[in-house]
């Protein structure tokens, strides 16, 4: 009797797994062969056998960013047998550290900024992800190299190391407008920062108000102002002096970060170029202030952002019709070139296994960019994805912004030691908002960088 | 005097004025939150909650038909319908077809547009758009009025936090498992405390005084110095993250302030009862459980409020200690913290999670209220 028992354990067991792995194959956003994504790089996947290995992935995407990581997430788990767990946090800085420190770290973290990333590494909670990847960068990568060299990152040993992937990009150089609005008054999209200017002045002289900036974001209040200002760098002063910059080689308050500073005030400082006054710009949030592009009458025709801001906008906006984008210009006389500012998210290994290293060659292949490129909200580098995939033309022509950058470079703040990219650079651009002097307000930020070495 | 037992204060009134004064400002955030609840995030972007309750004049921006739905009339091209889908309860009282002037016309007037086009809105949204010649474009022509409309709620919010299908099973399992950290959060603390509170109370032993000095003084450490450390031991004697981890946290987080409350309570009892008892030859354990168990239960019932509610309401000690990477063994707060998204910016979702695991707690509190204010005064009014 006892045989049969068993046997019909297992068969039910059996068909209980084939039920699942039906059920999993089904929750794949698009059916392997279909389209025209890169299924052979899918195919090559399941040579990795991770049959049952658990594999935790833990990031700050949340609610529909999280489905959409899921969704990227389950063609590994199909393809490789893994049983991949995502989860994010809305205070992934403070939790990764708290579980780092006491052991019980994840397998993959997203860092959202490398500043965390290159902290973690020095104290050795990081695993070094090898030459070959750092190789296939440089290769793969457009601007490979100074990916690389953005994710390398000394160990508690004190060895150089590439300790993470960059994987979803950012681009921040983006004016958002209402090209309906731009119609009915009749204004054209500039095309360098002198007819920028002369735009926004012509807005004034018609009795309307140009721009909206708003920089409050809860405990992160300031930031949308390091992003101007870190645009106003690269259009002011060659690429080099920006990395002195960052690097702090140039002190914060040197004549041209304070002239970047000014350029910034130049906007956001003058009550006639900002809705709601001058005085408005850093109480208000930053996640309302695009939603006064679309009001009526609408009370600004301009509003600087990144290229996630659309998630922001009232409902049933549609990006492409309702609202539209341009390259934050240049400025003509200045030759630098097109110079864009960008983030990204980046994937390190925070507890070694098989499994995640698995999950990083993973992220090796066109199909894992694809499937997220043709939902929505994801640029990357990559060169060996079909650029057609895009869900949007919108996406397509922030793809081509970072594609025609003669220059690009990372969000200063973000690469900064955290006292200043997420503390005093943020404090002091509410503080200048608010009418400090600019001398002043760098000097503050430079002497609290100085107290950090 | 006025105030001697017996009479009644002439400042009565002046009090209970006071007092429905404090409780109305008591209430007015949860108030405005349960409004918000159930307002869409454009309106809670737009105006505030306090507005939403009486008709309001709104800029509104809406939209024609596009060319699709044209149709041949009389050897012109016509577009009719309505500007709000259907005629609703909003009057429009002006309007216009450009950003800039967007108050040109009345309600029953006709705008003339390009080509001869020409635009007729009513008061109630009702459009007529004429033109000679066929009407291009995929999307209408943009209508901005100025209309009167009447409140509107919506029950979207709870909606999607409740039945969403990406959201059912969380929510639910979160539930469940925030029941799980929680009954025995309560319970074990409120046991184990019982018991030394006795002892604090009525046996005499040596340094009984700096024993409960100690307690008195582990209330002003705040747990958060206590947070890497307890994991890091957890991790070492191989509890890691779990229930069990959480529930330990839980208990001796909660436990100096269930022994200071329980000791003060007992050491309230009268005397005489239990130095009979002890007369009679019961023994101490007897004593605790016949007498004083029954006597103390409402300080047991007003802690065991408060060590639920806050098990309930907590997100750090559950963050650190319960949920790991596999995020099977989310609680409901954490849940709800995620429902903000990436960025946080959906208010309408956090007002109503508010509202939804508020639920809880409010019946616990309701049930058991009446001990919660003997339990606290029992303590400190002797």
């Amino acid at each position: 009797m006892k045989p049969t028992i068993k046997s019909a354990v297992a068969t039910g067991l059996a068909l209980a797994m084939l039920a699942a792995g039906s059920a999993s194959a089904a929750d794949l956003k698009f059916a392997p062969g279909e389209g025209d994504f890169n299924w052979d790089s899918y195919e090559a996947l399941k040579e990795m056998k991770l049959d049952g290995e658990q594999i935790t992935v833990f990031g700050p995407w949340l609610g529909p960013d999280q489905v959409l990581v899921e969704s990227v997430l389950a063609y590994f788990a199909e393809a490789t047998g893994a049983d991949v767990k995502y989860t994010g946090s809305d205070s992934f800085e403070q939790q990764i550290m708290i579980d780092a420190e006491a052991g019980s770290a994840p397998n993959v973290a997203v860092f959202p900024q490398p500043g965390l990333a290159s902290d973690m590494a020095k104290r050795g909670f990081l695993t070094a992800l090898g030459d070959d990847t750092a190789a296939w960068l440089t290769d793969n990568y457009a601007a490979g190299q100074s990916w690389v060299d953005l994710a390398t990152f000394q160990d508690d040993k004190g060895e150089e190391g590439l300790f993470g992937f960059f994987f979803k990009v950012d681009v921040k150089s983006l004016v958002w407008y209402s090209p309906e609005n731009f119609e009915d008054a009749g204004y054209e999209v500039p095309e360098s920062m002198e007819e920028l200017k002369a735009l926004t002045d012509q807005i004034v002289a018609d009795g309307e108000t140009p721009w909206c900036i708003g920089l409050g974001s809860g405990g992160a209040t300031g930031w949308p102002a390091t992003d101007w200002v870190e645009d106003m760098m690269l259009r002011t002063q060659p690429a080099d002096v920006y990395d002195q910059w960052v690097s702090n080689e140039i002190p914060f308050n040197d004549e041209r970060v304070i002239g970047a500073v000014e350029e910034f005030g130049y906007f956001a400082r003058n009550d006639d170029y900002v809705a709601g006054g001058a005085g408005a710009v850093s109480s208000t949030d930053f996640r309302d202030s695009p939603k006064g592009l679309f009001s009526s009458p609408p009370q600004c025709y301009l509003h600087r952002q990144a290229s996630f801001i659309p998630a922001f906008f009232p409902e049933d906006t549609v990006v492409g019709e309702d609202a539209d984008f341009f390259y934050f210009p240049a400025y003509a006389e200045k030759d630098l070139g097109k110079p864009v500012l960008g983030a990204g998210t980046m994937f390190g290994v925070t507890k070694e296994s098989k499994g995640a290293m698995a999950l990083i060659e993973f992220l090796k292949s066109p199909i894992a960019h694809e499937v997220w490129m043709a939902q929505e909200g994801f640029l990357t580098p990559f060169n060996g994805v079909n650029t057609e995939l895009y869900a949007s033309d919108a996406l397509r022509g922030m793809g081509d912004i970072l594609l025609n950058a003669t220059t690009f470079r990372f969000d200063g703040s973000d690469l900064m030691p955290g006292g200043v990219g997420a503390g005093s650079f943020w404090t002091g651009m509410v503080d200048y908002a608010g009418g400090k002097d600019a001398t002043e307000v760098t000097t503050d930020i430079q002497n609290s960088w100085d107290a950090l070495k | 005097m006025s105030n001697i037992a017996g009479t009644k204060s002439s400042l009565t009134w002046a009090v209970h004025l006071s007092l429905a004064a404090l409780v109305l400002l008591w209430l007015f955030p949860t108030v405005g939150l349960l409004v918000s609840s159930f307002r869409t995030s454009d309106q809670i972007a737009s105006t505030g909650w306090w507005k939403a309750m009486v008709p309001s004049e709104q800029n509104l921006t809406l939209r024609t038909g596009g060319a699709d739905d044209q149709i041949q009339k009389d050897g012109n091209f016509v577009i009719e319908g309505n500007l709000f889908g259907e005629p609703g309860d909003a009057v429009i009282s002006v309007w216009g077809t450009s950003s800039r002037a967007i108050s040109d016309y009345k309600a029953g007037e006709t705008a003339e547009l390009k080509k001869g086009t020409s635009v007729t809105v009513q008061g109630n949204g009702d459009y007529v758009m004429q033109s000679p010649e066929e009407i291009s474009g995929k999307r209408g022509q943009r209508i901005f009025a100025t209309a009167k409309t009447p409140p509107e709620f919506t029950l979207k919010n709870y909606k999607y936090v409740l039945f969403d299908p990406s959201n059912r099973e969380g929510m639910a399992k979160a539930f469940f498992n925030t029941l799980t950290v929680t009954i025995p959060a309560t319970i074990i603390p409120i046991l184990v405390a019982a018991f030394a509170a006795y002892a604090l109370a009525w046996m005499d032993f040596p340094g009984r005084a700096l024993l409960i000095a100690a307690v008195v003084g582990l209330l002003v450490v705040p747990l958060q110095l206590a947070l890497i450390p307890l994991l890091k031991l957890h991790n070492e004697i191989g509890i890691g993250k779990g229930y069990l981890g959480a529930w330990l946290a839980h208990t001796g987080f909660g436990l100096p302030l269930a022994i200071y409350l329980l000791r003060n309570y007992m050491v309230g009892l009268p005397r005489d009862i239990i130095e009979n008892a002890k007369v009679d030859g019961a023994t101490d354990f007897q004593i605790f459980t016949k007498i004083i168990l029954p006597l103390s239960f409402p300080a047991l019932a007003s802690f065991a409020i408060f060590q639920f509610l806050w098990t309930w309401n907590d997100l750090l000690v559950a963050l650190v200690f319960l949920i790991d990477s596999t995020g099977d063994t989310t609680v409901m707060t954490k849940q709800i913290v995620e429902l903000l998204g990436t960025r946080g910016g959906n208010w309408e979702i956090l007002a109503t999670s508010a509202f939804v695991s508020i639920a809880v707690p409010l019946g616990v509190f309701f049930a058991m209220q009446k001990y919660l204010v003997r339990g606290l005064l029992a303590g400190s009014v002797k």
